[in-house]
């Protein structure tokens, strides 16, 4: 109890006090909130972090930055739409402005069509296997390998293929989150997969997992 | 109905498998993956990666980390 040399005073005091807790009070909720609502998707935006920096320190940097521009932003966020979709636009302008700004110069441009001859090459790769094959040798490839190849490829088709394979996202949504048109969510999904079969057939290759043989069978048949 | 050939089919493997098609085109393409023996193995191929992707990201966060975006959040509030 504060001791109140008058009644005036007293009540003043018991005003300021009152709204410092009231302020405080709100404060704590705020916490509390975002706490319980945004906490429990750490697990998901440690894995989306983890693909666009490819390496854990930093992917915790970029989780803790999001999260604390979320924070600051929570009164923007609008309850029950997708507050992982909301946090990951946040992290992909977060990572844009932290990580890639060296990369941003203008022979990067063009990236969608610039994969065309790559995927020529590898479409020759992948046509001379079969498709059980593939899928056989898959089952022989480490997980490493997997995450290692996802991140081999081009950040705009990794972060595709990884918010619609793992976290199965629909178009609209990573249109949203990556600032693209639906268009170029479906055709970096096509590409992205298609890199990614390709580097994964190479690698079983070069391991021995996976030859050509049975093709050359094949075309002697036709 | 329309008629898909596999060209058309083989297209269409992941709005198929991330269910982004009308269900009219939907049906088309099981209807076309039931009688095709060659689309039928690319769409499996493509689903056995898919599980093989999500398998492989399932890196746990570091335990310290929820503790740091909170400490974070603490801070922003107090100052």
């Amino acid at each position: 109890m504060p001791v109140a040399t008058s009644e005036c005073d007293e009540a003043s005091l018991l005003d300021s006090e009152a709204m410092a807790t009231s302020k405080n009070s709100d404060s704590e909720a705020k916490i509390r909130d975002f706490e319980q609502q945004a906490l429990p998707l750490m697990p998901q935006l440690y894995g989306a972090a983890l693909r666009w920096t490819r390496n854990p320190s930093d992917a915790e940097d970029l989780v803790q930055e999001a999260m604390a521009k979320a924070f600051v932003a929570w009164n923007q966020y609008q309850q029950g739409t997708n507050l992982k979709a909301w946090i990951y636009r946040i992290m992909t302008n977060t990572h844009i402005n932290r990580y890639n700004k060296a990369q941003k110069d203008p022979s990067r441009g063009g990236l969608d069509e610039l994969e065309d001859w790559q995927l020529g090459n590898a479409e020759s790769i992948t046509a001379t296997t079969t498709r059980s094959a593939e899928l056989e040798a898959l089952d022989h490839l480490p997980a490493d390998i997997i995450r290692d190849s996802l991140l081999a490829i081009p950040e705009e088709f990794r972060m595709v293929v990884y918010y619609a394979v793992v976290d199965g996202l629909a178009y609209s949504e990573i249109a949203e989150i990556m600032g693209t048109p639906v268009g170029t969510v479906m055709s970096r999904l096509h590409r992205g997969k298609k890199l990614l079969r390709i580097l994964l057939a190479e690698y079983a290759m070069e391991q021995g997992y996976l030859s050509s043989e049975k093709v050359e069978k094949n075309s002697e048949k036709s | 109905m329309a008629h898909l050939d596999c060209e058309e089919t083989k297209a269409l493997v992941h709005e198929y498998l991330h269910n982004e098609l009308l269900a009219d085109q939907q049906n088309d393409i099981t209807t076309h993956l039931a009688l095709c023996d060659s689309c039928e193995q690319e769409y499996d191929l493509e689903v056995y990666l898919n599980q093989v992707i999500q398998r492989s990201c399932d890196e746990a966060p570091p335990k310290q980390l929820a503790d740091k975006v909170l400490q974070r959040i603490r801070d922003i509030q107090s100052h």
